[in-house]
């Protein structure tokens, strides 16, 4: 996983390979951290992304009300066929902005 | 009958999250060898990892020492997999519903329940064991696997293509859609046909029944209806406050700044003004900003509740609507730069015809001295001055404020000067000459809802004499030699343009050698200090008092006068026109 800043306000984090109950806590907690105070959005590239359960989910639920309370949002970028299912299924694509390739 | 064939798998996992991945991955590699197509596979890899986390997730520290057991087995029609653990384990809930959207856990089940065909879930003492069951797509022939492998692999890859075709062509409708638009935005479109083709075409590609677009009202206070779809009953809809986040969806999501989707589940407050319009399965709302500011609402609805629209059609919704916001801003500024370019021009006519109608010279009026001045301010207002010579040498004075600025306010000076400069039989008579004035004049002025406010002045050098009339107007102000103070004088008729037939009483005031007297405008007296005062008449008068006393001349004098105002405003730029006659008896 790679966490980058694209501008003053923008973190983009990309090399997402799976999101999973095995390292889902951890992940949420290194992109946490990593965000720095001026951050409001943050993009998660997750065109490398295989698979993602639903504690994967809550990962991305838990960033998304992070950003949202700095007035931000997260936006999911290129995310695969089987993870736009996913993501569907739970609604979550209501929550999310999607932006495809 | 034939025999069913079915092979089965026994795996063990530790009975911990990264041992639980790799079990999962094994199963899905055993069942791709099983000719499941690539769709099943993902199904079943998500709801077998979701079923084995749950049993790690419930696991003491006991149960954490002994394994999972994944049983899987495959016939021709269906899918089996039963998951055994040693927890505690936990109840199954009576309805298997999506949590909260901003809960982070409490998906699993859900999964679980919508990726299989059936779940059973049996707790015994000491070990538990869900029960998943999927039925397989087509009765794939055990005994012809290489044919049944091709056969689903060609069903893959229709589907795969098909999937493509269905992205492109709408990537590629809205992208043409948004090439048209831009190429008719040069076109002067007018910019309500535009979004409603644009919102028509959305419609059709996102597959909605209906749809409301609102945009932000001039003062920022409210959402008005642009379009509503079908059907062009816009009034249907009223406008709705942006105070109350809960009176309406469309509120909402313009505070929240996100999308809000309504349906059986969440459905339309009781009191959302779209509940009248929009009798729908399920919507979905989306506030579009630019630079930050809230320019709109768009809201899509679909008749029947069974179909959400995907996230390629919410992207759709946000292109169409995010281009479109970025036009009505740009519109928006176009009318804006556009109005702004025709008020200097109409100011700059308005100036042109202002300074046109004052005295080109000051013709002589001996004993008198008369010098004067019309400052305008940077809104050109309705002040002018007018001196006209009468008969036997004698002098009319006339000094006007036309309610207003700009054109209509220039116009009417003029005319009101014309009508005046008409009527020279009555110059020595001003009450006379204003209340024929105000007949001529009534009738327009009345009209347009307008008014003028004017003092006229006959300025008679043999008797050494002012006689003058007010309609509305500021007061003759008056300076005798030999008094400290200046005085205000004559009473005052209404202005022309009020009352079709009213009169004017008119005064006599002598002028001795060394007196002093003032004509003004209404700009002179409401001049401001730094603390927001206005002069006033009394200090107006006091100034007159301090002019008369040390200059000599009238032209001294007005720059006398006009410093002292300059000095009482801090040399602020004019708030008002300053209009001002100044008259200085001078043997």
């Amino acid at each position: 996983m790679n966490i980058q800043n694209k501008d003053s306000q923008t973190t983009v984090v990309t090399g997402l390979l799976e999101l999973v109950a095995a390292n889902a806590a951890q992940v949420r907690d290194e992109i946490r951290a990593a965000l720095p105070a001026a951050t409001v959005n943050l993009d998660l590239d997750l065109s490398a992304l295989t698979f993602l359960d639903s504690s994967g989910l809550g990962t991305l639920i838990s960033l998304h009300k992070t950003l949202r309370s700095r007035n931000g949002t997260v936006r999911l970028l290129k995310p695969a066929a089987n993870v736009l299912q996913i993501l569907e299924l739970t609604r979550l694509h209501r929550v999310f902005e999607i932006v495809n390739g | 009958m034939r025999r069913e064939f079915r092979t089965s798998l026994r795996l063990e996992s530790a009975c911990e999250f990264p041992a639980v991945r790799a079990a999962t991955l094994t199963v899905r590699e055993w069942l791709a060898e099983k000719n499941l197509p690539e769709a099943d596979l993902g199904g079943w890899e998500l709801a077998l990892v979701e079923a084995v986390n749950n049993a790690v997730k419930y696991a003491d520290d006991k149960a954490r020492q002994l394994p999972v057991t994944i049983d899987v087995s495959c016939g021709e029609c269906d899918v089996e997999v039963r998951i055994t653990d040693h927890t505690a384990g936990f109840d199954w809930p009576d309805e298997v519903d999506l949590p909260d959207m901003d809960s982070e856990s409490g998906r699993g089940l859900f999964l679980i329940k919508s990726l299989t065909d059936h779940v059973s879930y049996l707790r015994h003492p000491g070990e538990n064991v869900m029960v998943l069951r999927r039925a397989r797509p087509a009765a794939a022939s055990e005994i012809l696997p290489n044919v049944s492998h091709l056969q689903n692999r060609l069903a893959e890859a229709e589907t795969a293509l098909t999937d493509m075709t269905a992205e492109l062509a709408s990537s590629y409708e809205s992208l043409v859609a948004l090439f048209r638009y831009s190429s008719e935005l040069g076109a002067h479109t007018d910019l309500k046909d535009f979004s409603q083709r644009l919102l028509k075409d959305l419609m059709q590609i996102a597959e909605a029944d209906c749809a409301v677009l609102r945009l932000v009202s001039r003062d920022g206070k409210k959402l008005e209806t642009l379009l509503l779809l079908p059907g062009e009953e816009k009034n249907l809809l009223p406008p709705v406050a942006l105070t109350d986040a809960f009176a309406s969806v469309e509120v909402g999501a313009a505070h929240n700044r996100q999308d809000i989707w309504f349906g059986p589940e969440e459905p339309l407050g009781k009191t959302d003004p779209l509940r009248e319009v929009m009798p729908v399965g399920l919507g979905i709302c989306h506030a579009f900003h630019v630079a930050n500011q809230l320019v709109g609402t768009a809201t899509l609805g679909r008749r029947l509740a069974d179909r959400p629209f995907t996230a390629a059609q919410v992207n759709l919704l946000h292109t169409f609507v995010d281009f479109l916001a970025i036009q009505i801003v740009n519109a928006r500024l176009l009318d804006e730069r556009t109005a702004a370019r025709v008020t200097r021009r109409e100011l700059q006519i308005a100036a042109d015809i202002q300074r046109s109608l004052l005295p080109a010279k000051i013709p002589a009026c001996l004993p008198f001295e008369i010098s004067a001045v019309c400052q305008s301010a940077l809104q050109v207002g309705g002040d002018f001055y007018d001196l006209i010579p009468a008969s036997e040498g004698a002098l009319l004075l006339v000094i006007a404020d036309v309610m207003g600025k700009g054109v209509p306010a220039a116009l009417f000076a003029a005319v009101l000067r014309s009508t005046i400069r008409s009527m020279p039989q009555l110059f020595d008579q001003p009450g006379e000459l204003l209340a024929a004035a105000n007949r001529t004049l009534f009738p327009d002025l009345s009209r347009v809802d307008m008014f003028v406010t004017a003092q006229i002045a006959y300025l008679d050098p043999h008797r050494q004499k002012i006689i003058s009339a007010s309609a509305g107007h500021c007061p003759l102000l008056v300076w005798q030699p030999g008094t400290t103070d200046a005085t205000a004088l004559g009473e005052s008729g209404f202005p022309l343009g009020i009352e079709p037939l009213t009169r004017y009483t008119q005064t006599e005031t002598v002028l001795p050698a060394n007196a002093a007297a003032l004509l003004y405008t209404d700009g002179l007296s409401e001049t401001r200090n730094a603390a927001g005062e206005m002069l006033s008449e009394k200090n107006l008068l006091r100034f007159l008092a301090q002019t008369a006393a040390q200059t000599g001349e009238a032209q001294a004098g007005k720059n006398f006068l006009l410093e002292r105002l300059a000095d009482y405003s801090g040399h602020a730029p004019l708030a008002d026109d300053q209009t001002l006659i100044l008259i200085r008896h001078r043997l």
